[in-house]
């Protein structure tokens, strides 16, 4: 691990302490978001707001399984963010495919299309495991240990490589206007 | 001015001349002999009187140049030579008939400085219809509708210029003197209230046709739509002038304030019907740009609206106000001939007018660009441009007089203006650039030249306004108002001052903040402008990402049905063509015995009359 | 001594309008029975967004954002902070209102040249919502300026000594409150935003630097229009009183925007041009009248 210079330092506390997610609800697991951003478990002591655009978004959250159509806007939703950005996989299905792990529509292993930072186990996690899950975080990046943004520049032929084998192809058709 | 105006009509005949040989070369000779014009205007002093020539026997015309009339031909001759140094690459590609343009654009020139400088209204009129001709026979060389355009824009001058043949044939009946002063000195003393308002609306019916006012606005949308594009500059910026020379002619040369009682907020009821009409002006021509699609038409529309806020100025006739009106005047000009000269840039190398065809043009054309947002700022009214100043003013003549129903509608048509001077900018230039325009090259540098002396002047004037100031202070003397209070760069007013250097100043200094705040932070890294959000879909057509038609469809649906002044118009057309061809049907019949029939019944008719 | 002043003043919007925009976010989720953010969290958000590696779309874009930037923070030295005036007799309204005007203009400018269709449409009903607030603000103010005879607005905080023009012209103020409501941009009229339906309009391309900028720019821009509320209708004071009628005006605004909706733009519109305009031409017909309290 490189050592981070001291404006390196400022700036990662300072992105621990407000961190912006992406509302961009892929699965079935998203429907824990909403009981965790209001009143009961309030998300927004920690810093932490849903944001609608990926170019503000700090975090992308994916949750749930992945079938391949989405997986090729999630890339491409992914490559959108400016860096440092942070995954972090939501449920089992993102860890070994959970109770879809023999289906022909979604990926089992997400740690292999786009980098992740932390995965959460659960099917669904409930909300207390969300917010250890963000405090862990949180942890990781004072730390400077959260790194998938720059993994995924460092290893971006090996990224490629397994989305071109898993989807046939990563562009996104127009399928309106064709 | 003799020798200058000789020197125009003549110059018009070998420009004539001249563009036979070569398109260019005619309209190169224009640009010298107009520029050595307007230095001549600049050095002549005023109130010297020279003798014409005469048209009826014991009566001679005089040309003597007042304040008032050196002022507008200064801003006047400034726009016609900026626009004539744009001409000259612009005129290769665009007008066929190059050599009648050029003959018809000096005498057009001469026709102005004849009537800006006639001391007499009939010397007046004559070079007002020379004008006017000069200008008609331009408009058709534009696009096919203009030749519709070119009766409608005759037909709605002439109402005005008829209408003051009345008022001076009236005048030399009753004070038989054909000259402005002197019928201003009978005017005071006359007796009758009725005769008064009869000669200031006459005469001020001439300025409300050529400006665009409410009555008689019908006729902008569509001459200044199809005209030649730098013509349509020209027009805007400069002859719609002529027409607030002649209403501050009969509202300033002939005293109104001294001539009628007040009416409310120390202005006389003559005036109060004139911003009257401003007012209705204001509101129309700024809900109707909203909705347009053309890009001239549009701002067609804001010139309708421009001279609402000049009539405002000029008839307020206290110290603030009017100035405000002339300034005013000035800023419109420059405004407009800015904007229409982009416009003739952009259709030059695009070939379309209308908004939803083209987009991101600014990154194909940034100068153009550039002269088009320091227009807008300008005719929006915003700080720091010369916009900003003459807007100021009148809207505190207003509060100060108490007029507050006028000084809303004004408040409403400066911020419209943003609305409709903003839907261009994203429509043409911003947003996309479309497939079929993605060679398109900047504008030839000689009319670069033009529209950016243009932005500098603008610019200028907007934090150093004390050399049009003093101009405006000199004419209010003249006329007999209290002159405007400035020192240095500080504009006073009974109820507030401004200082133009130093809101220039913190408008620098905070930029150079922001600035340094920019650089200080991690460089951006240039995505193409087709890579946007579109939650996760992507299109590969960029013009399936512009947003340009119907840019205000959720405010212009609140007044789709609206009353039209120009299907009244148009039925009162139809009307007289009916009965033309019932007289046709009835009394007409091609032979030879007919004719003859009809001109014994004629002549026979005449000779029972007058016996 | 000047550039002190304007450094004060810069300073005071600073500080003091990310601190309560903080607040604001506090008294919300108190509204709404959680536990807000701390109040520092504004700070926080800021420098992060200050710390990102942005991406741009062409010159305009930058150029937009900086005049934006450049034109609040210029408007903002010219307003009377209480009695913290860094350019004395120079403060007339008009001038403010209008130099605000270079500062929405460039962030249009900018926003729609990032070529995203959605800030085109905000950008559009931005405007719209400028031409419903700003007709009644202004046919009230003319009616004060009218009344003390000055457009000055340092002049009008000072002939307020013998009583606020809250309770002067109270017509006036409640019109006034309600077009500030507009102006903040907070609901009910945040229909430029939009988060959900537009996908935050205008600032829908706007990553890294080019948010922080905004959001400083968003934050002067409340810090005037809130002061020019406080000058002319609360009697400004000296700097602490001025800072805490500040703190009042600002949280009656945060606490009807946490219980209302949005409005639709036509609803905006037309809300502003039936109710808020005859009140203000009541209360101008009664200045005429001279019927001030």
């Amino acid at each position: 691990m490189k050592q981070r210079s001291v404006w390196e330092w400022i700036a990662d506390q300072l992105r621990s302490r407000s961190m912006w997610m992406l509302h961009y609800c892929t699965g079935c697991g998203a429907i824990e978001l909403p009981p965790s951003m209001t009143a009961r478990f309030d998300m927004e002591r920690f810093g932490i707001n849903p944001m609608a655009t990926p170019r503000q978004a700090d975090i992308f959250l994916i949750t749930g399984y992945l079938s391949t159509k989405t997986l090729r806007r999630v890339i491409y939703t992914y490559e959108q963010m400016p860096d440092p950005k942070y995954v972090i996989g939501f449920g089992s299905c993102t860890i070994n495919g959970g109770i879809y792990y023999d289906s022909y529509a979604t990926i089992n292993r997400l740690d292999l299309y786009i980098p992740v930072d932390l995965y959460i186990a659960g099917c669904m996690p409930r909300p207390e495991a969300i917010f250890e899950a963000f405090t862990t975080l949180m942890e990781m990046i004072r730390k400077g240990e959260a790194n998938g943004w720059k993994r995924y520049k460092e290893n971006y032929e090996w990224y490629k490589k397994n989305q071109l084998r898993s989807l046939g192809e990563v562009y996104v058709h127009d399928e309106f206007h064709e | 001015m003799n020798d200058l105006i000789l020197v125009l009509m003549f110059g018009s005949l070998a420009s004539y001349a001249l563009s036979k040989i070569k398109k260019n070369i005619g309209s190169w000779f224009n640009f010298f002999v107009l520029l050595y014009v307007s230095y001549m205007i600049y050095k002549t002093g005023v109130g010297t009187e020279e003798k014409f020539f005469s048209f009826i026997p014991g009566f001679e015309s005089v040309l003597s140049l007042t304040h008032l009339g050196k002022f507008f031909a200064l801003v006047s001759f400034l726009i016609i030579t900026t626009v004539s140094l744009f001409i000259p690459v612009w005129i290769e590609k665009k007008i066929k008939m190059a050599a009648s343009f050029n003959l018809l654009y000096l005498l057009m020139s001469a026709g102005i400085l004849g009537a800006l400088a006639s001391g007499d209204m009939l010397t007046f009129y004559v070079f007002w219809e020379i004008m006017v001709l000069a200008s008609l026979l331009i408009v058709p060389m534009g696009k096919e509708e203009s030749r519709k355009a070119a009766v409608i824009y005759v037909v709605l001058s002439s109402i005005g210029s008829y209408m003051y043949l009345y008022a001076t044939f009236l005048t030399w009946e009753r004070y038989h003197t054909l000259k402005f002063s002197e019928i201003a000195q009978g005017l005071l003393s006359e007796p009758s209230n009725g005769f008064k308002w009869l000669v200031v609306f006459l005469v001020a019916a001439a300025g409300i046709a050529k400006s665009g006012l409410f009555p008689l606005h019908t006729w902008l949308r569509i001459t200044h739509g199809n005209a030649p594009d730098t013509f349509s500059a020209v027009l805007s910026g400069q002859l719609i002038k002529m027409g607030a020379y002649i209403l501050a002619v009969s509202l300033g040369v002939f005293p109104s304030l001294k001539m009628f009682p007040p009416l409310y907020g120390g202005v006389p009821a003559v005036n109060y019907v004139l911003i009257a009409f401003g007012a209705v002006s204001i509101v129309l021509g700024t809900f109707m740009a909203i909705r347009q699609n053309d890009m001239k038409m549009l701002i067609a529309y804001s010139s309708v609206a421009n001279s609402g806020y000049i009539i405002i100025g000029l008839a307020t006739l206290d110290s603030v106000g009017f100035a405000g009106g002339l300034f005013h005047v000035f800023n419109h000009a420059v405004a407009a001939a800015m904007i229409f000269l982009s416009f003739a840039a952009v259709v030059y190398r695009t070939g379309t007018t209308k908004i939803d065809e083209m987009g991101g043009l600014i990154h194909r054309m940034p100068w153009t660009f550039i002269t088009y947002l320091v227009g807008i700022i300008s005719l929006a009214g915003i700080p720091p441009t010369s916009g900003f100043i003459s807007k100021w003013m009148i809207f505190q003549a207003l509060v100060r007089k108490g007029m507050f129903l006028t000084a809303a509608i004004t408040f409403v048509g400066s911020v419209g203006s943003f609305l409709y001077v903003f839907r261009p900018l994203a429509g043409v230039f911003l947003g996309q650039l479309r497939s079929k325009y993605k060679d398109v090259k900047e504008a030839p540098t000689f009319m670069l030249i033009s529209m950016i002396f243009l932005v500098l002047l603008t610019l200028y004037f907007g934090v150093f306004p004390g050399g049009l100031l003093g101009g405006i202070v000199k004419v209010q003397k003249e006329l007999g108002i209290p002159p405007i209070q400035f020192e240095g760069t500080v504009i006073k007013t009974p109820l507030g001052q401004w200082d133009t250097f130093t809101v220039f100043t913190m408008f620098a200094v905070g930029f150079i903040i922001a600035l340094i705040l920019y650089f200080l932070f991690p460089k951006p890294r240039k995505v193409d402008l087709t890579d946007q959000y579109t939650a996760g879909e992507y299109l590969y057509t960029p013009d399936l990402y512009h947003y340009a038609t119907g840019f205000y469809r959720f405010i212009e649906r609140l007044y789709d049905r609206h009353p039209s002044f120009e299907k009244l118009y148009e039925m009162f057309s139809r009307f007289f063509k009916d009965i033309g061809e019932g007289v046709d049907t009835w009394f007409y019949r091609a032979s030879s015995s007919a004719y003859m029939f009809w001109i014994t019944f004629v002549m026979l008719i005449i000779f029972w009359v007058r016996w | 001594m000047v550039a002190l002043k304007v450094l004060a003043v810069l300073s005071t919007g600073f500080f003091f309008g990310l601190t309560l925009e903080g607040i604001g976010r506090k008294v919300t989720a108190r509204v709404q029975r959680r536990y807000g953010p701390p109040w520092y969290q504004n700070f926080i958000d800021l420098f992060k967004t200050l710390t990102k590696h942005p991406i741009t779309h062409g010159w305009i874009f930058d150029f937009g954002v900086l005049m934006a930037l450049g034109g609040v923070m210029a408007t903002l030295t010219f307003v009377p902070l209480g009695n913290l005036v860094a350019f004395p007799n120079l403060d007339n309204i008009f001038v403010i209102l209008y130099l605000f005007a270079v500062g929405a203009l460039g962030m249009a400018m900018g926003m729609v040249g990032s070529g995203n269709p959605n800030a085109s449409v905000g950008v559009a009903r931005a405007l719209t919502q400028m031409l419903g607030y700003e007709l009644p603000y202004l046919v009230v103010l003319s009616g004060v300026m009218f009344h003390y005879k000055t457009s000055s607005v340092s002049a009008i905080m000072n002939a307020q000594g013998d009583g606020w023009n809250l309770f002067k012209m109270p017509v006036g103020a409640i019109v006034a409150f309600i077009s500030l409501l507009g102006m903040l941009g907070k609901k009910p009229f945040d229909t430029p935003i939009a988060p959900a339906e537009i996908a935050s309009g205008p600032m829908v391309e706007l990553s890294g630097k080019y948010m922080g900028l905004l959001m400083l720019m968003h934050t002067f821009s409340i810090f005037v229009e809130i002061s020019l509320f406080v000058d002319i209708f609360l009697g400004g004071g000296n700097y602490l009183v001025f800072l805490l009628k500040f703190t009042i005006v600002w949280i009656m605004a945060v606490l009807i925007s946490a219980i209302l909706p949005r409005f639709r733009i036509e609803q905006v519109v037309k809300f502003y041009w039936k109710v808020p305009l005859s009140l203000a031409f009541l209360q101008v017909f009664f200045v005429l009248m001279g019927w001030v309290f």
